[in-house]
C-alpha cells in the first residue's frame, strides 16, 4: 500500500449513512472511507443488507439517512453517466428478457463513454476483448448469454465492468458460481485492479477469500451493529463468531488466519 | 420587386377569364337536395349512375333510370335486371378503385349505410354523391323524384312517384276507421328485435289500423326479450325472416298458446323485401300488412259466435 | 457500420418491391407503361387518379401504419420488458375506440372522430400511467397490468356505447371499430411522424440495449433509467395513437415483426427499430395489397391477412434453428 500515490479525496465516502431496509431499524450509521488502492470486503450473515448497502453506495437506491460522495462529490448532484464512468457495479442477479451475444454484453460497459449518436470504436472493441480474454470467456463471444453457464455468465459479468474501467469497483459476491481456479483468478483480478490505483468494495460470503484478499473489512452484524478498519484489525475470531452466531476455528496457513466452523 | 405580383394578379385575371364560362350555370344544369340537406347539381344529367346500396339501386329504377345504372353492390337483387350489373364489393366496403373505373358521374351514397369516410373520398375524387336515406312514405316518393331529375328520367320518374304516393294515400284513406289491431312486428330473432312507430315499418302499421305494442320505445330498433313480448299480449305477429318463404320465426311463438295473437292463429309472414326497403315495393308491401290485418279483425268475428 | 447497413439494405429493398407490387396491383388492371406514365404524372386521368389518389395514398399510409405499429410494439417490448406486450396491451386502441364512436354519437365529421380517437388514445396513456405510478413509482409488472385491467374497462364501454347507441349511427361504429386502410386519408403526416421518431429513438437504441438488461444494470451503466422509460412510454403511445388514428386498430404486426426481427438479426436496439419500420411497413403493405384485391370487388379485413402471412412465417423463424 506504500506504494500507492495517496490522494486526498477518498474515491468513495460514506458519511453518517444509514441504508432504508423497509422494516427495520436504522442500525450502526456507517462512516467510511475508501481509498485508491484499497481492497475492502464486506462480511455479514444472509440478509443482513449486503447488497443494499452497495446499491446505496452506487447511487441506484436512496438512503434513509446521511450522504454518499464519490471523489468528493455528492453522488446525487452527479449525473448517472458522470457516476457509470467512475464507478462499476458486478450484480448478483441479471436479466435477460432479451439476450445478447457476449461480446456485445461486454461491450455495453463502454455505454458511459459514447455519445448517443456514437458507434462503439476499434479501441473500444479491442478493450471488450481483452477483458474478455482476461476472464477467460473470449471463446464464448458469439454466444447467446442465456446459453451460458452460471459460472461463465459471472465472469461475463465482471468482464462487463472490466470493459467499463472504472476507478472504483462494487462488486456483490464476485465469486458465486466460480470454480476455485476462478475464484482465485477474479480475486487476484480484482487486487490488481486496486494496485493500479482504483478502489475495490465487495461483498464476500467466503470469511478467508475475504481474509486473504481484503486489506479491510466491513462487518455487518443481524442487530444492526457494524464495524470497520484495517482486515488485520477485524479478523478477530470473538468478533466473526457472534457475525455468523457459528463457533470457529482457527488455522494459520502462510502467515494468514483460516477460519473453518468448529464441530 | 413589383412586377412578380403584377404578374401572377395577370395570371389570375387569365385564368378567371379561362374558368369563368364552365362556372357559369350550363345549359342543361339538374339540382336536387339530397337527405343531408345539401344541394347536389350536375352539370347535364347523369348517365352514368353508381348506386351503393340495394335501396339505392330500387330507387333508381323506379325513377325510370335503370339503363344509367353501372356499378350497385353486392344483395342488390331487384330489379332482376340489376343483377347483371357490375358490382363494386359490399354497401359496408366499397371497392373504390372499381367504382372509379366505371366512371360514374353520380353516386347514390346511403347516408347510415356506406362508410362516411368513403363516401367523402369519392366526392373528393370529383364524383358528386347524392346522399339518401328515406324515413317516411313521401320521403321515398320525393327521392324518386329527385333521382329522376339528376337522372333526366323526370316523365316515368314523377309517374311512379305518384302512383306510391296515391296508392298510400288509398291504403290511408280506407283504413282510416278501422278498428285497432294491437301488433308485434319482429325484424329478427336473435336478439329479438323490432321497431317504432318512427320506424317506416312502424308508419305501415299505423296506417292499416295497426298499433305497435312497442311503438313509444325510444329506440328506432329496439331489442326485446320474448317476456316483453308474452306481456304486451299482441293480437297479431307479423315477422320477416332469413328468406322470402321462411315461417320458422312464427313457429317459434307457437310454444305460448296463452297469447292471443297464437290462439286466433294470427302469426303472419310478410316477405322482408317488400317491407324492409324504403322503396316503391312498400306499396305492395303494405297492402299484403293491411290484409293480414283485416284477417285478424274477421277472427275477431269468429272468436264471438 | 457495415453489418447493419446490409440488413437495413435488403429490408428497403422489399419495402420497394412490396410498394411496386401494390401500385401494379389492383381491382382494375393497367399495363405497366400506363402506371408509369400516371405516376410520372402523364398518362390517362382515369389511371391517374386510380394510381395517384387510390392505390398510392393507400399503399403508402398501409406503409407507414405497419411501421409505426411494429416500431410501437418493439418500445412496448423493451420498456415492459415482456415479449408479449404489443402496441395496444396498455389499453390504447380502446382509448381510441371509445374516443372515436363517442365523437360519432355527436355525429361529427371524420375529421373530428380520428381527432377524438387521438385524444381518447391519449387520454388512455395518461390515464393508466397515472394508476400506475400511484404512491412510490411503477414498475413494468404493475404497468402491464394497469393497462390490461384499463383495457378491459375500455372494452366494456365500447360494448355499452353499441348497445345503447341509436340503429342509424351503428354501422359507421362498427365499420371503425373494424380497422381498415381503406379510410386512411393523406399518409404524409404519418410517414413523417415515422420517420422522425425513427430519427429520435435510432439514437436511443443502445440505451435501449442496456435497458433490456434490467433497469439497475442499466442505471450502473449511466442510464437515467426513469427518463428514458417515460420517453419510451410517451413514444409508443403517440406512435400508436397515430397508427389507430390512421387506420383503426390492426393486431399482429405490432407483436410479431419486432420478434420475427429479433430471431434474424439479434438483439440490438439500433438495428431492429429502424428494421421494424422498414419490415412492419412492408408486411401491413403487402396484406392490405391482398386484401383488396383477393376476392375484388369484395375487400377483406387486413388484419387477417396479416395474421395469414406472419402466422407461419414467424413459426417457420423460430423452428429453423432447432
Amino acid at each position: 500500500m506504500e506504494r500507492m500515490p495517496t490522494t486526498p479525496t477518498p474515491a468513495l465516502e460514506a458519511r453518517d449513512l444509514v441504508i432504508d431496509v423497509p422494516g427495520r431499524d436504522d442500525g450502526r450509521a456507517l462512516d467510511l472511507c475508501v481509498a485508491p488502492g484499497q481492497v475492502w470486503g464486506v462480511l455479514g450473515p444472509n440478509g443482513v443488507g449486503k447488497t443494499t448497502l452497495l446499491h446505496t453506495l452506487a447511487g441506484l437506491r436512496t438512503p434513509r439517512r446521511g450522504e454518499v460522495r464519490l471523489d468528493g462529490r455528492p453522488l446525487g448532484a452527479l449525473r448517472r453517466r458522470e457516476v457509470a464512468r467512475r464507478l462499476g457495479l458486478v450484480f448478483q442477479e441479471r436479466h435477460d428478457g432479451f439476450p445478447a451475444a457476449v461480446r456485445e454484453t461486454a461491450l455495453i460497459g463502454r455505454h458511459p463513454y459514447l455519445s448517443p449518436w456514437q458507434l462503439e470504436s476499434a479501441e473500444d472493441r479491442r478493450l471488450a476483448e481483452a477483458a474478455l480474454e482476461r476472464l477467460d470467456v473470449a471463446h464464448l463471444a458469439e454466444r447467446l448469454v442465456n446459453t451460458l453457464s452460471g459460472g461463465e455468465r459471472q465472469r461475463l459479468a465482471i468482464a462487463t465492468v472490466l470493459t467499463q474501467a472504472p476507478a472504483l469497483w462494487l462488486a456483490d459476491e464476485p465469486t458465486n458460481h466460480l470454480d476455485l481456479h476462478h475464484q482465485a483468478a477474479v480475486m487476484a483480478l480484482l487486487a490488481e485492479q486496486a494496485a493500479e490505483g482504483r478502489a475495490v468494495l465487495m461483498c464476500l460470503h467466503d470469511l478467508n477469500l475475504a481474509a486473504r484478499w481484503c486489506d479491510h473489512l466491513l462487518l455487518l452484524y443481524p442487530d444492526g451493529e457494524a464495524c470497520w478498519g484495517p482486515a488485520d484489525a477485524m479478523l478477530v475470531p470473538e468478533a466473526l463468531e457472534r457475525l455468523y452466531g457459528q463457533r470457529l476455528a482457527t488455522a494459520w496457513v502462510d502467515g494468514a488466519p483460516v477460519f473453518v466452523p468448529a464441530r | 420587386m413589383a412586377r412578380f405580383p403584377r404578374s401572377a394578379l395577370t395570371a389570375l385575371v387569365l385564368c378567371g377569364g379561362l374558368l369563368g364560362p364552365v362556372a357559369s350555370p350550363a345549359r342543361g344544369e339538374v339540382c336536387a337536395v339530397d337527405d343531408t340537406d345539401r344541394e347536389v347539381c350536375l352539370a347535364a344529367p347523369a348517365r352514368r349512375i353508381a348506386a351503393l346500396s340495394p335501396g339505392a339501386t330500387e330507387l333508381v329504377y323506379a325513377a325510370g333510370a335503370g339503363e344509367r345504372v353501372v356499378a350497385v353492390v353486392a344483395y342488390s337483387d331487384y330489379p332482376p335486371e340489376a343483377r347483371e350489373v357490375a358490382s363494386v364489393g359490399s354497401h359496408t366496403r366499397v371497392d373504390l378503385e372499381r367504382l372509379v373505373a366505371l366512371r360514374p358521374e353520380l353516386v347514390i351514397g346511403w347516408v347510415t349505410g356506406n362508410p362516411a369516410e368513403q363516401l367523402e373520398r369519392i366526392e373528393a375524387l370529383g364524383v358528386p354523391v347524392f346522399y339518401i336515406e328515406p324515413r317516411s312514405f313521401e320521403g321515398v316518393a320525393s327521392a324518386i323524384e329527385r333521382l329522376a331529375r339528376l337522372a333526366g328520367t323526370r316523365v316515368a320518374g314523377d309517374a311512379e312517384a305518384e302512383r306510391f304516393r296515391q296508392g298510400m294515400a288509398a291504403l290511408a284513406e280506407r283504413y282510416a276507421e278501422a278498428a285497432p289491431v294491437p301488433v308485434f312486428y319482429q325484424v329478427w330473432d336473435e336478439p329479438l328485435m323490432t321497431i317504432n312507430d318512427d320506424h317506416l315499418i312502424g308508419q305501415v302499421l299505423n296506417l292499416c289500423g295497426g298499433v305497435n305494442v312497442f311503438g313509444d320505445l325510444e329506440r328506432l330498433v329496439p331489442r326485446l326479450d320474448e317476456e316483453a313480448v308474452l306481456a304486451a299480449d299482441p293480437e297479431a305477429i307479423l315477422a320477416g325472416g332469413m328468406g322470402e318463404e321462411n315461417r320458422d320465426w312464427l313457429t317459434h311463438w307457437e310454444r305460448y298458446p296463452e297469447l292471443t295473437a297464437v290462439d286466433r292463429d294470427n302469426l303472419f309472414f310478410v316477405p322482408p323485401s317488400l317491407i324492409q326497403r324504403p322503396t316503391p315495393r312498400l306499396l305492395e308491401g303494405s297492402r299484403l300488412f293491411c290484409e293480414k290485418l283485416d284477417r285478424a279483425r274477421e277472427r275477431r268475428g269468429e272468436q264471438g259466435s | 457500420m457495415i453489418p447493419m447497413i446490409r440488413p437495413l439494405g435488403a429490408l428497403a429493398l422489399a419495402a420497394l418491391a412490396a410498394l411496386a407490387l401494390s401500385v401494379a396491383l389492383g381491382s382494375v388492371t393497367l399495363p405497366p407503361e400506363e402506371i408509369l406514365a400516371a405516376l410520372g404524372g402523364r398518362g390517362e386521368a382515369l389511371s391517374r387518379t386510380l394510381i395517384l389518389e387510390l392505390r398510392l395514398p393507400r399503399s403508402l399510409a398501409a406503409f407507414a401504419v405497419g411501421g409505426l405499429l411494429a416500431v410501437a410494439g418493439a418500445l412496448m417490448q423493451v420498456l415492459l420488458r415482456n415479449p408479449l406486450a404489443d402496441p395496444y396491451v396498455l389499453g390504447l386502441s380502446g382509448g381510441a375506440s371509445v374516443g372515436a364512436l363517442l365523437a360519432m354519437l355527436a355525429g361529427f365529421g371524420s375529421v373530428l372522430v380520428s381527432g377524438s380517437a387521438f385524444v381518447g388514445a391519449l387520454v388512455s396513456t395518461l390515464l393508466v400511467f397515472g394508476l400506475a405510478h400511484g404512491h412510490g413509482g411503477w414498475t413494468p409488472a404493475r404497468l402491464l397490468l394497469t393497462g390490461v385491467v384499463v383495457a378491459a374497462g375500455w372494452g366494456a364501454v365500447i360494448t355499452l356505447m353499441l348497445a345503447v347507441s341509436p340503429a342509424q349511427r351503428l354501422p359507421g361504429m362498427l365499420y371503425w371499430l373494424m380497422g381498415d386502410l381503406s379510410h386512411a386519408g393523406t399518409p404524409w403526416p404519418l410517414l413523417a411522424l415515422l420517420l422522425l421518431v425513427c430519427l429520435l429513438v435510432v439514437p436511443l437504441g443502445r440505451s435501449l440495449n442496456v435497458l433490456a438488461r434490467g433497469p439497475l444494470q442499466a442505471a450502473a451503466l449511466g442510464v437515467a433509467v426513469r427518463r428514458l422509460e417515460w420517453t419510451l412510454y410517451l413514444a409508443a403511445s403517440l406512435l400508436t395513437a397515430a397508427a389507430v388514428t390512421g387506420a383503426g386498430s390492426i393486431g399482429f404486426v405490432g407483436l410479431v415483426v419486432p420478434h420475427m426481427l429479433r430471431l434474424v438479426l439479434g438483439n440490438d436496439q439500433r438495428l431492429i427499430l429502424p428494421a421494424c419500420a422498414l419490415a412492419g411497413g412492408t408486411l401491413l403493405l403487402l396484406a392490405d395489397t391482398l386484401a383488396r384485391t383477393l376476392i375484388a370487388p369484395e375487400q377483406l379485413p387486413v388484419g387477417v391477412i396479416t395474421a395469414l402471412l406472419g402466422v407461419p412465417t414467424f413459426l417457420f423463424l423460430l423452428y429453423r434453428g432447432q
